[in-house]
């Protein structure tokens, strides 16, 4: 199996930054006649390795991917590929007070749940107090800073934070579905609460669904007019990604989230139309573990990062579909605005085996005959994990292993199964860990979630996403003066510091870019996201993205 | 009658040892179904919403392994199997009836068409004893009962189904087809099973072969078959109604518990053909860590098994009382 | 008498039953080869079969004799290395399992009332447990499935069916005259097992081996297809899984998805095969008749009707 995620972003760690609050509408083909009888479906290839179970609880992270931004909505829409702009959604506008503590929304008029009634700000302040009451629902943590959500005349729902939260503006915003109380109010336990027909507001309702195929017809009575006009939409289930790359491959699928090898003869070349993009969104990272040694030694560190050729990884172990990253932890080109110029600098092309070594040597190492470098009589040899489940990861991880044995750092690749592998990497038990986080719309998130030492924990107990556990005052305080600014020139001049501190302490070595995987065939229906218009994540497996996404598609006329 | 309270012993020592082995092979397990529930989906926990899960997953609870034993026990004898963490939050009963009824159609019937198929062969290479069909069909199929069979599987769909277009390549049905009972749907559900069935046929039949040629063998070379011999009965008569089915009983043993079997699907015959059944579902219970699920698997593959033996003990002791005193 | 007559004898009787029976002698031969590659892989490719270092998805040439891997891997040195796993999974798997296998079944048979009960029950439960899923939830369990506990795994998994075999033949010749003379002489139990049981069972014993390396073959090597073997060894099974990973079949690689697949039927092959030819040792009424004399006995049969 391919790595792949499955949707659900469940970040605990947060924040926000997003300069502004403009109101785009992604510009999309025009309007077209909806109407016609004959428009095919449209169907989507998402392998997931697993049979539907036709659950659609939107909090609920095995089911959400299927009914979040398609049939239930957020406030706002954050698109992560342009840094955080939002998009208002069920929500018209939003405002800061209270020296950003207090957030105002102003709810939608004239939105109408799929049943016929009519929605308003009281399912808001509903859902998120259903959020408060059964934490299990809050997959993204945002009670860990909100103290209170109330109604506030007939159209307005005031949130009041416990600190600055800039940041939170993402999560409750962006995250959270919002569902319809008349329903809700009655379910006795919403954590197991299939949800199989589920009421949104959203442009797609759920029409049918087989453990083999969930099929979804559109909205006839949308709020947004002109938009969600697919007729009808497929996504069979995949067991194996092979079947579900030839079923993309001849076309029979026109919007695809594969991970297809060798896909300019296997895909684009067999079919007219057939085309794709690969948008980077997070870094794919090896994790030190700075509790044990040799890794608490910075040098070492250095050394590893320097060793990387990361482009040479990059084409042997994702077929170059996954761009190197830089030490500096910003993804290009999504975040490239964000790449201070003295880190760069710094870094050079990043790949510099004869540095690695000097700078093991000024450390004390020396060469030992058998080609691995050695101090105090101990030779530096190191384990690698990763998730056993993700064959490009593991390849990744052999290559990674080449080229640290080419500077002499006895390397030792280790597949564990995927549980074993979070297990160990959120306890802390390892040396160097091959992982992912789930980034966020600027950088900062990213950043927090690998550097905020609150994010860590004692070895032995889950940490929740510094898994190498770096601390440090003068960072974490640099991090929380983010939360509290919306001004993206500080924004901009406080991620610069972080990536200082990436380049010279190396807390985590950045070694590919994650991207979102997108395949999608122009010949009956367009209006996908672009890299020149890119207005929400692609991946089927991104939510509310890709709901947000298929809301924006049309046929070709 | 002792025959019976035996029988009916081991049926019962053989279910609790499977009960007691589906009760401590999820402890053995490292981690939990909630952390790799988080682990699927993008590897970050909120360690509130995790514990809440756990709690929700009934996990974590401070009783000792013996109360938790007993109350597992109970609980399965009542039928209660629990939740499904993979499928959350679909009860375990639920997940596997969707599954069912796939394994039954595609792995039940292609067993029985290879142990029908397999047999005739035996029976006939035995009675042509060294004839060309006895030199030729029964190691032919035995080296092809030899190969792996998720590669034959393999060179199937890319030769018949990518290469020639003859068949779907994927699912029991096609993807947007609705199920129900009609003659299209049959089809469409026919068309797709070929494949795999192909596959779990053509590697099956060369181990039914072999037994029904051996047994075949011994028994023709019997007293009683060289008499009806003498007695000028129609060879096709002697075939199949004297020598066939005395020489078949040792087979059914063996065919009864690939019966039983039938509910593990062909774990990986479904996994290759992205067929929806219950040896699929069990390779994902196990890769999700999904405890209640590859539990109630289990448990319904051993049952399956017992009692596919018994009835094939039964079924025996009646067509052969020599058994009966035997056991 | 020389110590090596029996040992001759056998020698003797291994080529008579080769050169007689052509199944036997294409397995023997098949496995034979396999077997020295897999102990000396080293003198027929140079390739370090792990190196990245060649174009990747390149085709045949004399280079590269099946291509390369989408990762610049040489095909050919692949399938020549991975011969080790597979085929001493089979021998040490087989050997264990027989060991097994005779162990308790003949101890059951040999001894009778409750321990053979007992036995014959735990025999009997090993037998209906589902074997596959079982071991596929044991190799999921450990962090990364070494030889060794696959064999464990496999020997655990393996050893029933060969042992209710064995006991069913022990039974039957346990009350036979030689074996009674021999207890009735005061030998001891050791002495009448080693010597007198097990030799004229030696047969069925080995077709047990062949059966049980035939169930390790196929078992590791699905196990290695569905990447729980040690993906970063070189099997068989780990070939497919790659390859099946990366689509060789349909990326225009065929060979890297082919050749392990063959190599490995191959191997399950010459071991069926052998199988096949000592069924007819064991049981002599399988031994292959001419049709010639077979017909001449029907018609006898036919005219003293």
């Amino acid at each position: 199996m391919r790595k792949k995620f499955k949707g659900g972003l469940l970040a605990a760690a947060f924040v926000f930054v997003a300069s502004t609050s403009a109101i785009a509408i992604p510009s999309v083909v025009s309007v077209s006649s909806a109407g016609a009888a004959t428009q095919v479906p449209l169907n989507l290839a998402n392998e997931q390795g697993e049979l539907w179970s036709c659950a659609f609880n939107p909090f609920v992270p095995t089911s959400s991917p299927y009914s979040v931004g398609l049939t239930y909505e957020t406030l706002d829409f954050v698109d992560s590929l342009q840094s955080g702009k939002v998009t208002p959604w069920l929500a018209t506008g939003y405002a800061w007070s209270n020296s950003n503590k207090t957030l105002t929304f102003t709810i939608r008029p004239g939105v109408k749940w799929s049943d016929g009634k009519a929605f308003s700000a009281a399912d808001v302040v509903y859902t998120f107090n259903l959020l408060k009451k059964d934490t299990a629902l809050d997959t993204n943590a945002v009670w860990s800073v909100l103290s209170s959500v109330t109604a506030k005349g007939s159209n307005q729902v005031v949130m009041n934070f416990s600190t600055s939260a800039v940041p939170y503006f993402y999560y409750v915003a962006g995250q959270v579905p919002i569902v319809p109380e008349h329903i809700w109010k009655s379910i006795k336990n919403p954590v197991t609460y299939v949800d199989s027909a589920p009421v949104g507001t959203g442009g797609y309702v759920m029409s049918h669904c087989t453990p083999q195929n969930i099929q979804w017809t559109s909205n006839k009575s949308y709020w947004q007019k002109g938009k969600a006009v697919v007729q009808t939409v497929n996504m069979p289930a995949f067991l194996s990604n092979n079947t579900c790359n030839e079923y993309l491959a001849t076309g029979q699928s026109q919007w695809g989230s594969q991970f297809i090898p060798n896909i300019k003869s296997y895909y684009v070349a067999k079919k007219a139309g057939n085309s794709y993009w690969f948008p980077p969104v997070a870094n794919v990272t090896l994790f030190p573990n700075l509790k044990v040694a040799p890794l608490n030694d910075v040098a070492v560190r250095e050394a590893i990062s320097y060793a990387l050729n990361r482009s040479t990884i990059s084409t042997k172990g994702e077929y170059g579909y996954e761009p190197p990253a830089s030490q500096d932890g910003v993804v290009s080109p999504t975040f490239s605005s964000w790449a201070s110029s003295a880190a760069v600098s710094k870094l050079g092309t990043g790949y510099n085996p004869s540095k690695a070594k000097s700078v093991l040597e000024a450390d004390g190492y020396k060469m030992g005959s058998n080609g691995f470098f050695s101090k105090n009589g101990k030779e530096l040899k190191l384990s690698i994990i990763t998730n056993g489940g993700y064959s490009d990861w593991v390849a990744t991880e052999q290559v990674m292993a080449q080229e640290l044995g080419k500077v002499g750092i006895d390397a030792n690749p280790e597949t564990p199964s995927a549980t074993t592998f979070a297990s160990d990497v959120y306890t802390g038990n390892y040396q160097l860990a091959y992982d992912v986080e789930s980034g966020g719309p600027t950088p900062y998130y990213e950043m927090r979630q690998w550097l905020f030492s609150k994010n860590s924990a004692p070895e032995g107990k889950a940490a929740a996403t510094n898994w190498e556990r770096f601390s440090s005052p003068a960072v974490d305080t640099l991090l929380n003066s983010y939360g509290s600014t919306t001004s993206a020139a500080t924004q901009h001049s406080i991620v610069s510091q972080l990536e200082n501190v990436m380049v010279t302490q190396f807390p985590v070595i950045p070694v590919l870019e994650e991207v979102d995987w997108f395949q999608f065939n122009s010949k009956d229906f367009t209006g996908y996201p672009s890299a020149s218009n890119p207005y929400a994540q692609p991946g089927l497996y991104n939510e509310p993205d890709w709901g947000y996404v298929l809301d924006n598609i049309k046929p070709v006329s | 009658m002792r025959f019976l309270v035996r029988r009916l012993g081991f049926l019962l020592v053989a279910l609790w040892a499977a009960l007691t082995l589906n009760f401590f092979i999820p402890r053995l397990m490292p981690g939990n179904p909630a952390e790799s529930m988080m682990a699927r989906f993008r590897g970050h926990v909120n360690p509130a919403a995790l514990h809440a899960l756990e709690v929700a997953f009934g996990i974590g609870g401070h009783q000792s392994l013996v109360t938790a034993y007993f109350e597992y026990l109970g609980n399965t004898l009542r039928g209660n199997l629990g939740i499904s963490t993979s499928y959350f939050p679909l009860s375990v009963t639920s997940v596997i009836l969707k599954a069912l009824p796939w394994s039954l159609g595609l792995v039940g019937l292609s067993t029985v068409v290879g142990f029908l198929i397999g047999t005739a062969v035996g029976a006939i290479a035995a009675w042509r004893r060294g004839g060309k069909m006895d030199s030729v069909l029964p190691p032919t199929f035995i080296v092809i009962s030899a190969f792996p069979y998720f590669w034959v599987g393999l060179l199937a769909i890319w030769l018949f189904a990518v290469t020639l277009n003859w068949f779907p390549i994927l699912g029991g049905y096609s993807e947007t087809a609705v199920e129900q009972w009609s003659w299209p749907f049959a089809g469409d559900v026919l068309t797709h099973a070929i494949l795999p069935a192909f596959t779990i046929v053509i590697t099956s039949i060369g181990g039914w072969i072999l037994t029904m040629r051996n047994n075949m063998i011994t028994v023709v070379a019997e007293d009683y078959v060289k008499m009806a011999r003498a007695k000028g009965l129609k060879n096709q008569r002697i075939l199949w109604q004297y020598a066939g089915r005395n020489a078949m009983l040792p087979s059914l043993t063996g065919f009864a518990m690939s019966l039983g079997f039938v509910i593990s699907g062909a774990i990986l015959v479904e996994y290759v053909f992205n067929y929806p059944g219950l040896g699929f579902m069990l390779l994902q219970a196990v890769q999700t860590e999904d405890y209640p699920l590859m539990q109630a698997l289990f448990l319904l593959i051993t049952v399956a098994v017992l009692l596919a033996i018994f009835v094939s003990d039964i079924v025996t002791a009646i067509l052969d009382p020599r058994t009966r005193v035997r056991a | 008498m020389s110590r090596l007559r029996p040992l001759t004898r056998a020698l003797l009787g291994a080529w008579r039953f080769l050169r007689r029976d052509k199944k036997a002698l294409v397995g023997s031969i098949i496995l034979l080869v396999l077997l020295v590659v897999a102990t000396f892989p080293s003198w027929f490719a140079h390739d370090n079969p792990a190196a990245e270092i060649y174009t990747p998805g390149a085709g045949l040439s004399w280079h590269h004799l099946l291509g390369t891997t989408s990762f610049g891997q040489d095909v050919y040195s692949q399938l020549i290395y991975g011969a080790r796993q597979s085929v001493f999974i089979a021998l040490i798997v087989g050997a264990f399992c027989t060991v097994v296998s005779v162990a308790v079944g003949i101890t059951a048979a040999y001894s009778g009332g409750l321990i053979d009960d007992t036995l014959s029950l735990v025999t009997d439960v090993v037998l209906v447990i589902p074997t596959f899923p079982l071991i596929i939830v044991i190799t999921a369990y450990v962090k990364s499935a070494s030889f060794w506990l696959l064999v464990a795994v496999l020997v655990f998994t393996g050893w029933s069916y060969g042992a209710r075999q064995l006991r069913v033949q022990a039974l039957s010749l346990r009350n036979r005259d030689y074996l009674l003379a021999a207890r009735a002489r005061g030998e001891s139990s050791w002495y009448v097992i080693t010597v007198e049981l097990i030799p004229p069972m030696t047969s069925l014993i080995v077709a047990n081996f062949l059966s049980a390396a035939l169930y390790a073959v196929l078992a590791a090597s699905a196990l290695q297809f569905i990447g729980l073997g040690n993906i970063n060894t070189e099997s068989w099974g780990t070939m497919l899984y790659w390859a099946e990973n990366n689509e060789a079949l349909q990326t225009g690689l065929p060979l890297w998805a082919l050749a392990p697949g063959l190599a490995i039927a191959l191997l399950g092959s010459a071991l069926a095969l052998l199988n096949y030819a000592f069924d007819e040792v064991a049981n002599p009424a399988l031994r292959p008749v001419s049709v010639k004399k077979m017909k001449k006995r029907m018609r006898k049969l036919g005219a003293s009707a």
